[in-house]
Parts: C-alpha cells; structure tokens; sequence
C-alpha cells in the first residue's frame, strides 16, 4: 500500500482536527486524533489511516465530527473509512534523537582528503609552520602529543600574545591525528563557542546531551581559554569534562594568551588542572622567523617572492596575522598592477597602506599609547629627564610615530617637546635596530600598536 | 447482568488484563477493564490500544450483560476480598459487588464506549508449547529496544524460513538470533516484526499449554492465543536493519568457557568498570583468560577465568552490562565465544544450541 500525500490532503487534515480538537475531548484528540492521517479525499470519501483496529474502533464513534470539521474546510464527504497502518508523522517524530545504531552503520571510510574536521583549517599543518628558536618547544610537545594523544603531556596548554601561531600549532595537531585515526572522535572549539553550547544546553535543558558529546571524544581543544574567566558555570562544566576526559585517556590540548596561573578570575581548581600537563610558550617570531614565515605563505600560496621582499614585510608587521595579510596585499597589488613582486611595489604598497589606516590616528593617541603601556606621563614622556626607561619609551614613541603618522622627523622632534630631529632618528634607528634582534621590544611594540588600532 | 465467580479467578484475570491499563491514559475508558458474557463465558477485557488483553473468567452466568469497572480500583478491591465466592450485578450506573460480607457500589461507564479490541483473530503462523515458545523469546527479548525512536528496533522480526522462523532482536549495539522449527507448514511467507512490548506480556502466559500466533496484515494486527487468553498489538510498519551482513562468517579466536565462572567474574570487574563506562576486557591467552577492569580513582582487578582456546590469542572490551545482559539469559553450562580482532563483534553460543546467536560490538580502547 502506497500513499501519495498531497500537500492539500496534509493542509485539510491539519485544518479540520484544529476544529476536531476544539468538538472533542482532549483524551480522544491526543489518543485517536494525533495518531490519524488524511490519505485521500475524492468526491463521496474521505480516507484516513489510523494505528490499530481497536483505535479505528473508537475513530468511527466519531465519524460526524469528522465530516462536520472536514465541510468546515469546504470538503463535503458522505463516507469516512478508515485504514490500519501506522503512518510515521515527521513533525513527531523526534528530531535529533534517532537512535544510533553503529552495528548497522557503514564501515568507516577513509577520507581522500582532510577537511571534514569542523571548524579546522586543513592548511594549518605541521608541515606548513615555520619553526624557530620561539616556537620550538610548543612545536615538538604538540607534535609528540599528536602522535600518542592521551599519553604524553595531558593536558598540553600553549601560551603566547596574539598572531604566534597558537590556533596553528592546535589545528595542526587536530589535522594530524586525524589523519592517522580518522574514526578519533575531534572537537576543536573556541572558549566562547564553549561557552555558548553551556549556555545553550542549560536553555534547553539538555546538558546531558553535552556532556555526551564533549566526554566522549578523543582529542578536545579549546583555543583562548582565558575567555571563560569569570564564568563560574562554564567553568565547573569544564572541570568536570577536563576530568573525565583526562580518566578516560582522552587529550586535552588548550591555548591562552598567558599562562593558567595568570588568568585571573579563574577557579583554583581548574588553574592547577590546566598546569598539570605540560605549559608551554610561543615567543613573539623574531626578525628571522617573520621573514622565514612570509616565505612559507608565499610558497603555500605558489607566489615566488623573494628574500628581499620578505624581509622589507617582516621589518613592517610584527605578528604572524598582520604579515599574511601583508603578504597578501603585496601579491594582490603585483596582480591588479600587473607588475613583478619587487622590493619597490611591496615597500609602496605596505607604505600606502599604513597611510590609509592611519589617516584617523593623532600623534596624541600614540603618545598615550606608550604612556599608557609604560605607566608614565605625557609630561615626562616630553620631558627632559634621561632615565633609561623614560628613554626607551620616548625612542618607542619616535619610531612610532614616524612608522605609523609618517610625519617628519622634526615634526616628531616638535611633538616630543622639542628634540632634535638627529635626536629623533638616532632613537628611531635603535628601536629598528631592536626590532631586528630583540623579540621582548618588538613584543611591547605589538601590545602598543593593539592598543592604538582597539 | 448478574454473574458470579471465585475471587481468586477474578484476581488473576485481573492482574493479568491490568498488564494494558496505562496509568498516563488520557481517555477515561481506557482505565476500565470490560466484563461482558458471551456465549456462555465471562469475558474480561483492557487496552491502552497500543495492546490490547482478553481473557475467560470461569464462573456462572445468571443473566447476560456487560459492565465497564475502573480497572485499578476493582483489583485493588479483590485482593483485599476473603477467597470464595463474589457476585456482581449491574445497576443503572452502577454495579455492585459482594464477596463474604463486603458490598460494594462502583460507578460505571456505559460499556459502549469500550474499543471493539479485535474484529476476527487472523492467519495462525505459528503454535509453540508454551515453554520452549517462551524460552527462546526470553533469550532474544533482552536484546530489543523498548524505548527506541527507532520502531524497527523495538519489536522482534519473524522471519519465515524453511520449516520455521528466524526470530532477531537487536538495539543497534548488540543482536540475539534464534531459529525455531514448526511442524505444519503454515501458508505465511515473508516477516513481520512484534512489538517487544507484546512479546514480554506473551512471558507471563502459562508454559504447560501451546501459544499460538495470528496475523491480520489487512488490520496491521499481530494476536497471540493461549487458550482463551488473548493479546492483540499491532504490527511494526518499519524496515529491520539487514542483519545478516553484519554476522561474522568465521573466527580467529574461539573459546569455550563455564557460564557461571563468566558470569561471577564479569559481576567482579563491574563493579570496577562503573567509573569507565562500563568497560571490561577480555584477554585471552592460551592457558587462560583475563577478564579485567580498571577505575582510575580506585584501582583495578583482574580475574583469571580457565577456558579451552582454539585460534589466536586476542584481546576484545565490551560493556559489561551487555555481557550480563547475555549470560543471565544463557541457559546452558557451557558458552562458546568467538572473535576475530578487538574491533569485530563478538558472537556467544550456547554449547547444545546451535540455533542461538548473541552478538555485541565491542568498545574500542
């Protein structure tokens, strides 16, 4: 027996036990009613499929009512017959709790290529990261953790300021045991997509279902965890999962901007927890790894580009974010120009840049800025006094504001309470200098102009 | 309607017909058992309509008639009657029960309104003793998903093979198999699938006389018979997941082994395998195996179990409550384990049964 719904036959019967509902008591409606179908309707009979003949058997009792609700709805039938078959409705069935059966579900298939991985970039790979003197610890403990998830270093929490590489490391680690054991259960998931999915569960009332799904896995990373600071109930559903997962031999991989005894606003119990694998930290690169990262994107992107260029990058933006998309202009210059990637088209091209953004920005916000950072003054800043550490931010101020406003050395001299412009470009030669060798300045340089940009 | 019977007759039937009385029934009628004579016999009968249970009273029929009783209410009543005689006789709206010197005035509802449980019976399929019906069904019931959103999962395929049927059951993680044989050749091909519901009340019925079985495909209806008792459910309208592609053709690893030294020695590292979802591990070498648990925060046990291998050695983790699950059913001394790797099912056999399979998937650790 094949039936063709008809989406009228469906609207009809929808219609006419709205009015059923209101003619019958509840306990008939809920018992008989719900349960019924409207097959067919043709010019004498109406047709509906009920579950059991004993539920057909009460049905008939109310026949009048039927064919009452179904002229309601501009059908007049003479006849109702009914039909015993159990007719799945989709709006009650359950949504989302179908009942798994993994006897009787395929053999898992080896995936031709990555990327089934939600939320993970398949590019970000071990292979495709630059390693250095900054990075190389976290690189190897999350290559090891890769290789013998659950075994070695539990939980592995890597630290560093913005755009080193940490969501990198951690996605690599993703996409490597993937690869080696595609049927491991995977979540990689940010703090605050964490947060939201607790949120949600509570809403819903149905935090069993999450704690299922995030106590059964093999490998859980959580990028940024320092967000769940302060959110207490974020925090105890992320104790108890650490511990189970941990008791069940699963890996934990987590990453923050700072270590776990420094994230404030944090349970005791959960800081003691995040430090009891292995803490590790990415350095801010130094000259050499920008300049070894740039060449790495380009050649990810099958761009030639060349030493120089990569350096003339590497010396402009100081996190791993900021030089791809440094990059990226360069390359999207050289194609709309049509020129070769030259040493010249990348300096005009990140210069251009620098202007339009800053168009906004006053020498004032970038003085405020380094005050601001390096808890002095305005006034000291401008000053006379030569105290080292007055010194080194006032150099800091110079080269910034020469890099980021553009403006004239003596201009720069004028705003700092008037110093040579020799003054200004010795100080600004030394920062670079600096920068070049010395990642803790660069670092300092990184938190400033984050606070300049909001 | 006046009739009169043995109150501990009544109290049986009852117990029996309240099987289908839902507490959760929204319809007032459907908390009522019907008692109605026909043809000479009292009849008594209740239904949620999911399942529906008809049976014979023995007793005297002084006038014909027919009543509907609030079904919880008289059973409570009748268990608390002096054995002996009762009688009960219908009144406008009411009827009154005596039994010794307890009279009792219940209110009624008009017995028209009770559901017509079955037009006419159907095709019998199959008649069993009563025993050997009821033990192959209680080695395949467990196995079954009452509660599954799934419908095919939740009642027990028949399948009609040569000189009998395939019985399955399976929740998705694990599969119980039996074969039964029937003398007659019944005109019925094909298979049906019984709601696991309808099947436990089938075990509460009598082992000393034959069950039979009837099915309506017309009226989407499946009755079992004992006698004059009867339950009526309906047939699951759903696709049974094809399992014979997943029984495992041949083994590597095939052990014979005491069910009750299993059996004591799975209970043992259950206990320890409650922290870790369940999970125990079978480790078998050649003299012995070694059924093992751990629980992180409190330790670990192993215990060694003799058994005769043939094969390969081999290491296999189940859910420890499936494992008890299966062995409280086994009814034989000796089981049979089979495996071929730690990511294959497992299949148990009964040694003496060669009908029998249970199959459970193991954990992969």
């Amino acid at each position: 027996m094949t039936h063709t719904m008809t989406v009228d036959t469906k609207l009809l019967w929808k219609n006419a036990l709205s009015n059923i509902k209101t003619e019958v008591s509840i306990g008939n409606f809920v018992m008989l009613f719900r349960q019924t179908t409207l097959l067919e309707v043709n010019d004498t009979t109406a047709t509906i499929a009920a579950p059991s003949a004993m539920v057909i058997n009460l049905l008939q009792r109310h026949t009048p009512v039927i064919k009452k609700a179904l002229s309601l709805a501009q059908v007049s039938i003479e006849h109702v017959v009914f039909v015993p078959k159990t007719i799945v409705h989709e709006e009650n069935a359950p949504a989302g709790k179908q009942t798994s059966s993994p006897l009787f579900s395929p053999e898992p298939q080896k995936p031709l290529s990555l990327g089934h991985l939600p939320r993970v970039r398949q590019d970000y790979t071990f292979a495709t990261l630059a390693v250095s003197a900054s990075n190389q610890l976290a690189f190897v403990s999350a290559q090891t953790v890769a290789d013998k998830p659950g075994t070695s270093y539990n939980p592995l929490f890597i630290y560093g300021p913005v755009g080193v590489g940490k969501t990198h490391l951690m996605q690599a680690i993703a996409n490597a045991v993937y690869v080696h054991t595609p049927d491991a259960k995977i979540i990689y998931i940010t703090s605050e997509e964490f947060t939201n999915e607790v949120v949600e569960a509570i809403r819903s009332n149905d935090t069993a279902r999450m704690k299922r799904r995030f106590r059964s896995v093999n490998l859980l990373i959580i990028d940024d965890v320092q967000f769940i600071a302060g959110k207490d109930k974020v925090q105890e559903e992320l104790f108890h999962t650490f511990n189970s997962l941990i008791d069940n031999g699963g890996q934990i991989v987590l990453s923050s901007d700072r270590p776990p005894s420094e994230i404030k606003k944090l349970e005791a119990r959960l800081s003691s927890r995040f430090a009891g694998g292995l803490t590790v930290d990415i350095e801010p690169p130094d000259f050499e790894m920008r300049t070894a990262i740039v060449l790495k994107k380009a050649e990810q992107l099958h761009i030639p580009v060349s030493m120089d260029v990569a350096k003339a990058i590497a010396e402009k933006e100081q996190d791993t974010r900021s030089l791809e998309g440094a990059l990226h202009r360069v390359i999207t210059q050289s194609k709309t120009t049509g020129q070769e990637i030259s040493l010249d088209l990348a300096e005009i091209t990140l210069n251009e840049k620098r202007q339009k953004t800053n168009s906004l920005l006053h020498s004032e916000d970038i003085i405020n800025s380094v005050c601001l950072f390096y808890n002095i003054k305005p006034t000291q800043l401008k000053g006379p006094k030569r105290d080292a550490s007055l010194v080194k931010a006032r150099q800091i101020a110079m080269y910034l504001l020469t890099k980021e406003l553009g403006i004239t050395l003596v201009e720069v001299g004028n705003i700092l309470g008037g110093r040579d412009h020799t003054t200004v470009m010795h100080g600004v030669r030394k920062i670079e200098g600096f920068l070049v060798e010395k990642s803790r300045i660069s670092e300092e340089i990184v938190g400033i102009s984050k606070g300049l940009r909001g | 309607m006046k009739i009169s019977f043995l109150s501990e007759n009544l109290q049986k039937a009852l117990a029996l017909t309240n099987h289908a009385v839902s507490t959760k029934n929204q319809l007032p009628i459907l908390s009522h058992v019907l008692l109605e004579t026909r043809e000479g016999k009292i009849y008594l009968s209740a239904t949620d309509l999911e399942i529906g249970i008809e049976t014979v009273i023995q007793g005297v029929i002084e006038e014909a008639g027919s009543a509907t009783i609030p079904a919880k209410l008289f059973l409570e009543l009748v268990n608390t009657l002096p054995a002996g005689k009762v009688s009960l006789v219908t009144q406008e709206g009411s009827v009154q029960i005596v039994g010794g010197k307890t009279k009792t005035t219940l209110q009624t509802v008009p017995p028209e309104e009770f559901p017509k449980l079955y037009e006419r019976k159907g095709e019998k399929i199959l008649s069993l003793p009563g025993k050997s019906l009821q033990n192959v069904l209680k080695r395949i019931l467990f196995t079954a998903s009452i509660e599954s959103t799934r419908p095919a999962l939740s009642g027990i395929l028949f399948k009609r093979i040569e000189l009998g049927f395939i019985l399955v059951a399976t929740d998705g993680y694990r599969l119980s198999l039996e074969k039964i044989t029937t003398e007659e050749q019944a005109g019925f091909e094909g298979s049906i699938i019984i709601p696991a519901k309808l099947i436990k009340e089938v075990l509460s019925l009598r082992e000393d006389a034959p069950i039979d079985v009837y099915v309506d495909g017309q009226q989407n209806q499946i009755l079992v018979a004992q006698e004059e008792t009867v339950f009526i459910g309906r047939l699951i309208d759903a696709e049974f997941p094809n399992y014979e592609k997943i029984l495992p053709t041949d083994a590597s690893t095939e052990i014979t082994v005491d069910k009750d030294v299993l059996q004591r020695a799975v209970k043992t590292c259950a206990i320890f395998a409650r922290e870790t979802a369940n999970i125990i591990t079978l480790s078998i070498q050649k003299e012995k195996m070694s059924v093992s648990s751990k629980a992180p925060s409190l330790g670990e046990n192993v215990v060694d179990v003799d058994m005769t291998l043939k094969g390969e050695e081999n290491d296999i983790a189940f859910n420890a409550r499936y494992l008890l699950d299966f062995l409280a059913v086994a009814d034989t001394q000796d089981i049979r384990f089979e495996m071929t790797g730690p990511l294959n099912s497992g299949v148990f056999r009964l040694a003496g049964n060669a009908s029998y399979l249970h199959l459970i998937m193991p954990i992969r650790v």
